[in-house]
């Protein structure tokens, strides 16, 4: 399981296209997104690398918290 | 003596649907986000969304992630009603987005407007409806 935070979700939506990009990852099996705290947590089969979670927030239009 | 000076329903609905649509057509065709805003939304929005408070700024920042994900968005105004300077409606925002996928919202949305007709509070609750 990997927790990380968003930063710069604001809605439903956001929370649908980061989920989106997330989903795509290779080995992320669910998403999970708390809208209020930013944070998600994602169930994987495998080590995810950061920078992919990264990346693929950053696809969506939002950023990591460093 | 009962005394309404409100729009009829059908009105409302169409002044719900007329505004979301034309905001989001803007949006997604790329105009200037602070002008879109500016357009539609008074200087002192406050727009409270499922606890989430934005004002004008972060509204402008949330255009640029919508912008990049949706690529068309349809609004069913299922009922709505507006008395004087209040609204509230009840719609589903459906936005499709780049990758193919359809994102439903169940929005219930209480408003208040400026007298040239720009939203200046909104307080929503919102669903996920999406199809699984």
């Amino acid at each position: 399981m990997t927790v990380f935070r968003v930063l710069g979700m604001t809605c439903s939506h956001c929370v649908g296209f980061v989920s989106e990009e997330l989903e795509a990852v290779a080995g992320v099996e669910s998403v999970k997104v708390d809208l209020s705290t930013g944070l998600i947590t994602l169930r994987t089969d495998r080590p995810i690398d950061p920078a992919e979670i990264r990346t693929a927030v950053e696809a969506a239009g939002y950023e990591v918290e460093p | 003596m009962l005394i309404f000076d409100g729009m009829s329903d059908l009105s409302a609905r169409e002044f719900v649907a007329d505004f979301y649509e034309s905001f989001t057509r803007e949006v997604v065709a790329g105009a200037d986000a602070a002008a879109v805003v500016d357009r539609y939304y008074t200087p002192d929005i406050e727009q409270v969304a499922d606890g989430v408070t934005l004002d004008r700024q972060r509204l402008i920042d949330h255009l640029r992630p919508v912008r990049k994900n949706v690529v068309s968005c349809t609004y069913d105004v299922h009922e709505a009603i507006r008395t004087g300077n209040r609204l509230a409606a009840r719609f589903t925002i459906h936005a499709e987005t780049r990758r193919g996928r359809t994102i439903s919202t169940e929005v219930y949305m209480f408003g208040e407007l400026a007298p040239d007709g720009r939203i200046r509070h909104t307080t929503q609750a919102t669903r996920d409806v999406s199809a699984p």
